[in-house]
């Protein structure tokens, strides 16, 4: 079986829920667990989140969106593969955003905790991101196939 | 949310997704309730919260912060166990009391 979706959205914090209920409909048909729905949604909330609050950083013109694509593909096991795409700032230290901890913005109460999230509930998290063009964040989740099958 | 203030005890019990949209609303008016009150113990009560991001790791964090300085303790109270999970990666799990009932 092979299925995506693509949705895009204002970059506006508000938003992010609405991406979160799309994908979780999106994976709904997946024999999937709460835990791993739950790490999915997770650190698909961060990544967007980081993109609206540090690629845009509260500059929004008409072109200020972020395209959230999802493919799910399903042969021994199921594979979730999200990219959360922004045309913002970009990150300039890739390294340094990476650190756990480590936030721009510590007035704002961010945690810093947004990609220790993604690699923790992920199993790839992969960072392209080139200065004054945008990021795109690639997420992937192996979800392994249930042994036996209540039909 | 819902709030509950007695004799020194503060208990803030939230019910809405905690992500950046929410926490930044969130956090002044839990900080209008705790600078009222300036309670001995302080519960957030996360019962009811069916998602949590790191953003909500960041409004315990501010909170925590704030009830230490008026000298108050701070507890969490019934986490779901993924917001639990969230929680022990930062490392306010060591600094927050927990409780599950």
């Amino acid at each position: 079986m092979e299925n995506n979706m693509e949705i895009k959205i204002k970059a506006l914090l508000e938003n992010v829920a609405v991406v979160r209920v799309a994908i979780s409909t999106f994976i709904s048909s997946l024999d999937i667990t709460i835990d791993d729905l739950m790490d999915i949604k997770t650190a698909i909330s961060e990544a967007v989140t980081n993109s609206i609050e540090h690629g845009y950083d509260g500059i929004l013109t008409e072109d200020s969106k972020v395209v959230v694509r999802a493919y799910l593909t399903s042969q021994e096991e199921d594979v979730i593969k999200v990219e959360i795409e922004d045309l913002g700032v970009g990150i300039e230290d890739i390294e340094l955003a990476t650190t756990p901890a480590y936030t721009s913005k510590p007035e704002l109460e961010h945690a810093g905790m947004g990609f220790t999230i993604m690699e923790t509930f992920m199993d790839e998290v992969f960072i392209d991101s080139k200065k004054d063009e945008g990021t795109i964040i690639t997420l992937t989740k192996r979800i392994r196939k249930k042994k036996s099958k209540i039909v | 949310m819902r709030y509950d203030y007695e004799e020194g005890n503060l208990s803030i019990k939230l019910d809405e997704e905690l992500d950046m949209n929410s926490c930044k609303v969130l956090r002044n008016v839990i900080d209008g309730y705790i600078m009222r009150y300036q309670p001995k113990n302080f519960e957030i009560d996360l019962s009811d919260v069916k998602f949590m991001d790191s953003s909500g790791i960041g409004l315990l964090m501010g909170r925590y912060n704030l009830i230490k300085l008026i000298d108050g303790s701070m507890v969490i109270k019934n986490p779901s166990n993924s917001i639990k999970r969230i929680i022990e990666l930062s490392n306010i799990s060591s600094q927050i009391t927990l409780r599950c009932e």
